[in-house]
């Protein structure tokens, strides 16, 4: 099969994968453009013909992977490959339909995120409110738990109370996330955090909770929040979440 | 455009029997518009989809491809400097280098 298929195939699957191009080598049956695909896993499609260079290869892939960063790598001296990690758009979903989500569902978008809204009132989660959003109205507990999650999804949760907040942290915990936002007065937000420790959730999953959700900029209106949290949503897409904790520990925000 | 897009493109392109280049940025120096692993499509009659940042870099690109396709026939790596102090010469004024691979399909 063309290896173009399978990295079509790849990318609409939102699998994330290292796509493998040799840049210049001085081995006869390994030429510049030849490509593989290395899974995440260190298992390859497009074979470079030994297992020692297929291991090599797998090694270097796995660096990439674990920095999350696209890089040239020389396998031996005078090989060169470009190691690009593809990872599937971000994805946002936004638990909560009110008056911060509609901002931020506007700020977020043409910062490539795919924007999810989930409410169970329909009234609140409508494409009128949300345009070129994907809509489900219905109980959050049951919409969060039958939705796939890719390897790059975000997650906000700013329902209008703070049951309904832990019933989504129950079932976003369970998964795969790259950032959890909950909104909440301090107040608020411990009662989620200590049911969440009485369900049994560990102590380090629950601290992965960005709360108080966004970057303090001293945001008041719903815009200004909306405009905090999707800055804190870049910075941890860009720089990784230790550099977004740093900013709030800077002027002392710690829960 | 994203990577699904470009690579759906590029699987259009060549079903048509359209003769394209890619040319993926694979590495950066200094400040550069677009970031490694930004890719751009360059058909042989001058289309481009996508983008590696605009202005001459583009231009440069889009040279080194046909060059690659009408002539030699093999991927190259092109060099990109993007350090003209104020723009003057009428280049481009970020301040960075970068690296393109470029490679006929």
């Amino acid at each position: 099969m063309d290896i173009h298929v399978r990295i079509v195939e790849l990318l609409k699957k939102e699998k994330i994968f290292c796509l493998a191009t040799v840049l210049t080598s001085n081995i006869s049956d390994v030429r510049p453009g030849q490509k593989a695909i290395v899974y995440d896993k260190g298992d390859i499609v497009g074979s470079l013909g030994s297992t020692k260079l297929d291991s090599d290869l797998a090694g270097l892939a796995q660096k990439a992977f674990k920095e999350n960063k696209s890089q040239v790598a020389e396998i031996e001296a005078g090989v060169k490959f470009f190691l690009n990690i593809l990872s599937p758009d971000a994805q946002l979903i936004l638990c909560g339909a009110g008056h911060i989500a509609i901002p931020l569902a506007r700020f977020a978008q043409p910062l490539k995120f795919r924007v999810v809204v989930i409410d169970d009132r329909p009234d609140f989660a409508s494409p009128s409110r949300f345009p070129n959003c994907k809509i489900i109205a219905e109980d959050f507990t049951a919409a969060l738990r039958d939705y796939h999650f890719s390897s790059n999804t975000y997650v906000v949760v700013i329902t209008r109370g703070h049951e309904h907040d832990a019933d989504c942290l129950i079932e976003i915990l369970k998964k795969k996330t790259v950032y959890v936002g909950l909104i909440g007065s301090r107040r608020r937000v411990r009662f989620v955090l200590e049911m969440l420790a009485e369900k049994g959730y560990s102590r380090a999953r629950i601290k992965d909770v960005f709360t108080p959700i966004g970057l303090p900029i001293g945001a008041e209106s719903p815009e200004e929040i909306a405009l905090s949290i999707v800055s804190e949503l870049v910075c941890v897409r860009r720089k990784g979440s230790v550099q977004a904790r740093a900013l709030r520990n800077a002027v002392g925000i710690d829960l | 455009m994203n990577d699904l897009e470009i690579f759906k493109k590029l699987m259009e392109l060549k079903e048509r029997e359209i003769t394209v280049c890619l040319a993926t940025i694979i590495e950066t120096a200094g400040s550069t518009p677009r970031g490694t692993g930004a890719k751009m499509i360059i058909c042989m009659d001058g289309t481009i989809y996508g983008s590696i940042g605009g202005g001459c870099g583009e231009s440069q690109a889009r040279s080194a491809a046909l060059r690659s396709t009408l002539i030699t026939q093999k991927p190259q790596i092109l060099e990109i400097d993007l350090t003209d102090d104020l723009g003057t010469k009428g280049g481009d004024v970020c301040g960075g280098k970068l690296w393109v691979f470029i490679e006929p399909l």
